[in-house]
C-alpha cells in the first residue's frame, strides 16, 4: 500500500488546509498549482476522484470555486481541493489527461457554470443545442424565471419549425434519421464489430441543482428522491447526510437503522429489476416474468414500511418521518425468508439456461486497470475485481455498526457483473436480518436544528448502481450549492471501452450491465462505416438480431 | 448433462405458484395500511394560515387571492403524496386518504378550492388575513391589543410608531 | 406515406374510434425525461401480478402502430422536438394517457428552465404545429400505481366514469 502520508505532507506544504469533518481535509490551492497536484495525486494508487463541483461564490468572496473530492478508500478519508477562480479570468487548467475521471466533470462545469478549461470542449453537453450562448444557468446572475424567459422564445420557434415540416409530405419510415432526436448511444460498426461509440444524453436534465437553491432544507429530500425512480432513496439519504455532516447534526441511532433498512430493501428491488430486464434483453422472458413476480413482494413491503411503493418520502434532515413497529418487523422477516428461498431456486435455474450463459459469459470485458483509472463504482467495478464499496470504505448510517464485505468477481465480463448483483441480493437479505434484529430504541428524528450558512458537507451512499455522492454548501434558508453525482454518470465513460471490438448483438446487454438509469425502451443509432447506412434501432431488437437489424 | 436441462425445473415452480394475478378492478387492489393517497382538507378546521403551502415541495397547495376571497387551492395533479402538509398543519385539518383512483379527462376536475373570507384593514383597506385565522389568533393570544387587531402589518407598525412618538 | 391530420375529425368520429378500441389496444410508451418511476410501474402492469395482457393490451415499438400513447415525464426542453415528432406520427385519433405527477402537472420542477411543466402546458404549442390530441386522460400519482394506471385506461375507454370532480367549499 502506498505511503499516503507523503501525499498529505506534499499538500500541506503547498496549500493551507482546513478540516471539513473528522475524515475530510480541505486544501485551498492556487489554480497554477492544480495541474502539478493532479499529476502527483494520479501517481498514488488507491486514490479515486469521487466528484468535482463548480460553485459561484462571487457574492460571498468574489470568486468562482472548483472543489475536487478525492477519496482514499483504504484510509476511509477524503481530500478536497478548493481552487478559487477569479471572475475576470474564469478559466482553469484541465487535469483530464492525468485524472481521466475528471473529463465529464470539466464538461459540466463548462456547460453550466461557464468555466473555460485548457482544452477544446464541445458546447452544450448538458444543455440543449440551441441554448443561448454565454448564459450559464448555475451562475447566481440568473434566477429560474430569468432563464425561462430567455429560452422560451426558442422553444416556440422550434415548435413552429416542426409544424412547418409537417406541411411537406416526406416519406419517413418507422426509423428516424439522426435529425432532431439524438439517441443516447451512437454505435459505429464495420460489419458485426463495433469500432467506436459516442454517447449523447442528458435528456433528463431538469435543472434540479438550480431548483434546490430556492427551496427550503426539508423540501429538498423530496426533490432528491425523484432524481431516479429506481434508486431515489439513496439520493434523499445522501442529501440529508451531507447537510447533517455540514452542520454537525447527530442523527438518532434508530433513524440510522431505519434508513439502512430501507436502503437495503431498495437494493434488493433494484437488483431484481435489473436481472429481469437483462433476461428480457437476452430473450429469456420466463426469467423476466418470474423475477418481477418475486420483486412485487418487495414493493408491497416497501409500501407497508414507508407509505409508498417507490419515492418513499420518509427522509428529513435530522432523521426519518415514519417508524417501524414490531408488527412490521415480523412481516418484513417473513417476506425476506420467502424471498430468499424463491430467489435461490430461480437464479440457479436462470443462470443455467444455455442461452443466458452464452450471452453473458465472455462479453463486455472491462480491464481492471481501466476501471481503476476511471474511478468507476458499484457492481461495474466489483465485477472486475476492485473491492470498492462505500458501505465499507466510507461508512455511514447503520453500516458504522454492522460490517459489510464487498462482493467481487474477477472475470470482468457481463456474467461477473450479474453474479455480483446476485451475491448482493443474498448479502442484503442477511444484512436486513441483522439490522432488524439489532435496531435500538429511541427517537426517529432530531427535535429541532438550526441552519448555518457557508458550511461544507459530503454525503455518500452505496446505491445499487454504485457510489452516490452529494456535496453541499449551506445557506441560511436554502442550500447555497448542491452537487449531485449519480453512479451512472461515473460509469458511462466505461461503456465505449467495454463495447470496442465487441459484437453488435452484445452491445445492449453490455450497456445494460452497468445498470444505466435511462429508459429501457431506448434505441441506439447504428452507423455502418462500410455501407454508410445508419438506422435508429430499439435496443431489444439489436440484442436479438445484431447486425441483421440494420437490413 | 444435468446442467443443460436444469432450466426445465422452472415448470414445477410455475405450477406451484399458480396465478398471482390480482384481478383488479374485479378484485381489491394491493393497498397496505400505510398507503398515502390524495389528501382531504376539512374546511371547518382550516384557518387559512398557509403553513401547508409553504412546505409543499411541488406547490400543489397554493394560496391565491381572488377579489374578496382567499382560496387554498389543492391541485392533485401535481401532488406527490408525501403527506408533509398533514404533518405540518397546526389545526390537523388535513387527512391523508387512500384514494388513488383519481384519473379524469378534464384537468379542471383535479382542483379543490377552500374559500376563506378575508378581513379588511381598517386604515388602508387592503385585505390582509383570513377571518378564521384572525379569530384563531384572538382565541390563543391572551393579551391582544384589540384596537390594533384589524390593521394590516404595515398600518399596525405605523400606528404603533405614531403612538410611541406622541406622548400621552 | 404519412397521412396528414384530417380536418373535421369530429366528436362522433372519436366516439366511434373509442368503441372499436374496447377489444384490445396497442400502446406506445413515450418517456419525455421522467425519473423512470412511472415507467417501471408501466412495465409492472405487464407482469404477472397485474397482467394487463388479459385485456389485450400490447406494447408496440413505433408510434405509427399505436392506439394510445403512454406519456411519462415533465417534457424536458431537450426532449420536446422528439416528443412532437413522435406524437405527429401517431395516427388519429390521438389518445394520450398522461401518467404521473410529472406528465399531469410538471411535478416539483414545473417552473424549472429545463422542463415544459407537463403535457397540459404544451397542448397549445402542439395544436399550432398541427398536432391535435383528441383525448387525454390525466393519471395523478408519484409514481402512479399500477392499479391507478389500469383505472386510467378504464376511464379512457369509457368503462368507468371518473370520480374526481372540481369542488369548491367555504371554510
Amino acid at each position: 500500500m502506498p505511503d499516503y502520508q507523503l501525499l498529505y505532507k506534499y499538500l500541506r506544504n503547498i496549500a493551507s488546509s482546513e478540516p471539513i469533518d473528522e475524515n475530510t481535509e480541505k486544501f485551498v490551492l492556487q489554480k497554477d498549482h492544480l495541474l502539478e497536484v493532479a499529476k502527483v495525486i494520479s501517481r498514488f494508487e488507491g486514490v479515486y476522484l469521487r466528484t468535482m463541483t463548480a460553485s459561484d461564490e462571487r457574492n460571498v468572496n468574489g470568486f468562482y470555486k472548483l472543489y475536487y473530492v478525492f477519496g482514499i478508500d483504504s484510509l476511509h478519508k477524503n481530500i478536497v481541493l478548493e481552487v478559487p477562480i477569479p471572475e475576470k479570468d474564469a478559466s482553469a487548467p484541465s487535469i483530464a489527461d492525468y485524472v481521466r475521471a475528471a473529463d465529464w466533470y470539466e464538461l459540466e462545469a463548462h456547460d453550466l457554470m461557464g468555466i473555460q478549461f485548457s482544452r477544446e470542449l464541445p458546447q452544450n453537453f448538458v444543455l440543449p443545442e440551441d441554448w443561448p450562448k454565454d448564459v450559464y444557468p448555475l451562475r447566481k446572475d440568473y434566477s429560474i424565471e430569468d432563464l425561462v424567459k430567455l429560452y422560451r422564445p426558442r422553444i416556440e420557434a422550434q415548435a413552429r419549425e416542426i409544424g412547418a415540416e409537417a406541411a411537406l409530405l416526406i416519406p419517413i419510415g418507422p426509423y428516424h434519421p439522426a435529425l432532431h432526436e439524438p439517441e443516447h448511444f451512437e454505435l459505429y460498426v464495420v460489419g458485426e464489430k463495433i469500432v467506436d461509440v459516442k454517447y449523447r444524453g442528458f435528456m433528463v436534465h431538469r435543472g434540479i441543482e438550480k431548483l434546490a437553491e430556492s427551496m427550503k432544507y426539508d423540501q429538498v429530500p423530496f426533490l432528491a428522491e425523484r432524481i431516479c425512480g429506481i434508486c431515489g432513496y439513496v439520493h434523499s439519504t445522501s442529501y440529508c447526510q451531507a447537510v447533517e455532516n455540514a452542520l454537525k447534526l447527530q442523527v438518532p441511532e434508530r433513524a440510522e437503522y431505519i434508513r439502512s433498512i430501507i436502503l437495503e430493501i431498495e437494493r434488493i428491488h433494484s437488483h431484481l429489476l435489473w436481472l429481469g430486464v437483462a433476461f428480457h434483453l437476452i430473450g429469456y422472458d420466463t426469467g423476466f416474468m418470474h423475477m418481477w413476480r418475486i420483486r412485487e413482494n418487495v414493493m408491497i413491503l416497501a409500501e407497508l414500511l414507508t407509505g409508498s411503493r417507490k419515492t418513499y418520502g420518509i427522509n428529513i434532515v435530522g432523521g426519518v418521518r415514519r417508524d417501524i413497529d414490531e408488527e412490521k418487523i415480523k412481516k418484513c422477516l417473513a417476506v425476506l425468508d420467502n424471498l430468499e428461498k424463491e430467489f435461490k431456486n430461480l437464479i440457479d435455474i436462470a443462470l443455467a439456461v444455455p442461452q443466458v450463459k452464452s450471452r453473458l459469459r465472455g462479453t463486455g470485458y472491462l480491464p481492471p486497470s481501466e476501471a481503476a483509472q476511471l474511478s468507476l463504482v458499484g457492481p461495474t467495478v466489483r465485477g472486475s475485481g476492485l473491492p470498492r464499496d462505500v458501505r465499507r470504505d466510507y461508512p455511514y448510517a447503520a453500516y458504522k455498526y454492522v460490517g459489510v464485505e464487498p462482493v467481487t468477481r474477477s472475470e470482468g465480463d457481463n456474467m461477473a457483473r450479474a453474479e455480483v448483483r446476485v451475491g448482493e441480493v443474498f448479502q442484503s437479505i442477511e444484512l436486513l436480518r441483522q439490522l432488524l434484529d439489532k435496531i435500538p430504541r429511541g427517537s426517529i428524528a432530531l427535535e429541532s436544528w438550526e441552519p448555518e450558512a457557508n458550511k461544507h458537507g459530503i454525503g455518500s451512499v452505496e446505491a445499487p448502481r454504485g457510489e452516490v455522492i452529494h456535496y453541499i454548501i449551506t445557506g441560511r434558508l436554502s442550500p447555497y450549492r448542491w452537487r449531485v453525482r449519480a453512479p451512472t454518470y461515473q460509469n458511462l465513460p466505461a461503456v465505449p471501452i467495454m463495447l470496442r471490438n465487441g459484437d453488435l448483438a452484445d452491445a445492449p446487454l453490455t450497456i445494460a450491465s452497468i445498470d444505466p438509469c435511462f429508459s429501457c425502451t431506448d434505441r441506439a443509432l447504428v452507423i455502418d462505416l462500410k455501407s454508410g447506412k445508419s438506422r435508429s434501432i430499439p435496443l431489444v431488437l439489436l440484442a436479438q438480431k445484431g447486425f441483421g437489424a440494420l437490413r | 448433462m444435468i446442467d443443460m436441462v436444469k432450466f426445465v425445473k422452472v415448470i414445477p415452480i410455475a405450477s406451484k405458484v399458480g396465478t398471482v394475478t390480482i384481478r383488479y378492478p374485479y378484485d381489491k387492489p394491493l393497498v397496505t395500511e400505510s398507503f398515502r393517497g390524495a389528501i382531504e382538507i376539512d374546511p371547518a378546521k382550516c384557518v387559512g394560515c398557509g403553513a401547508c403551502t409553504r412546505i409543499c415541495p411541488p406547490k400543489a397547495l397554493t394560496l391565491v387571492q381572488e377579489g374578496n376571497t382567499l382560496i387554498l387551492r389543492y391541485f392533485v395533479g401535481r401532488c406527490i403524496f408525501c403527506g408533509m402538509c398533514a404533518d405540518v398543519c397546526p389545526e390537523k385539518a388535513i387527512t391523508i386518504t387512500k384514494e388513488f383512483e383519481l384519473a379524469t379527462d378534464q384537468i379542471h376536475d383535479l382542483y379543490t378550492d377552500v374559500e376563506h373570507e378575508l378581513v379588511e384593514c381598517e386604515r388602508c383597506g387592503t385585505k390582509f388575513v383570513a377571518k378564521k385565522l384572525l379569530d384563531k389568533v384572538k382565541s390563543i393570544v391572551e393579551v391582544l391589543p384589540e384596537d390594533r387587531a384589524k390593521l394590516c402589518p404595515n398600518c399596525r407598525r405605523l400606528e404603533t410608531l405614531s403612538r410611541a412618538a406622541t406622548p400621552r | 406515406m404519412e397521412i396528414q391530420s384530417v380536418e373535421g375529425f369530429s366528436k362522433r368520429d372519436l366516439e366511434k374510434a373509442l368503441q372499436r378500441l374496447k377489444k384490445s389496444i396497442w400502446v406506445f410508451h413515450l418517456n419525455t425525461g421522467s425519473c423512470n418511476g412511472c415507467d417501471i410501474e408501466i412495465l409492472d402492469v405487464l407482469t404477472p401480478w397485474f397482467d394487463v395482457e388479459r385485456f389485450g393490451i400490447k406494447l408496440v415499438a413505433s408510434p405509427r402502430h399505436a392506439d394510445v400513447v403512454l406519456l411519462t415525464g415533465p417534457i424536458t426542453v431537450k426532449a420536446l422536438p422528439r416528443i412532437a415528432k413522435a406524437l405527429r406520427a401517431v395516427p388519429r385519433p390521438r389518445l394520450v394517457l398522461a401518467i404521473g405527477s410529472c406528465a399531469v402537472g410538471g411535478n416539483i420542477w414545473f417552473e424549472s428552465y429545463a422542463t415544459m411543466g407537463g403535457l397540459y402546458n404544451v397542448l397549445d404549442m402542439l395544436q399550432e404545429s398541427g398536432i391535435t390530441i383528441d383525448k387525454i386522460v390525466y393519471i395523478p400519482g408519484c409514481p402512479a400505481r399500477p392499479e391507478a394506471i389500469i383505472y386510467g385506461v378504464a376511464v379512457l375507454l369509457g368503462l368507468v366514469k371518473p370520480k374526481s370532480h372540481y369542488r369548491k367549499v367555504k371554510a
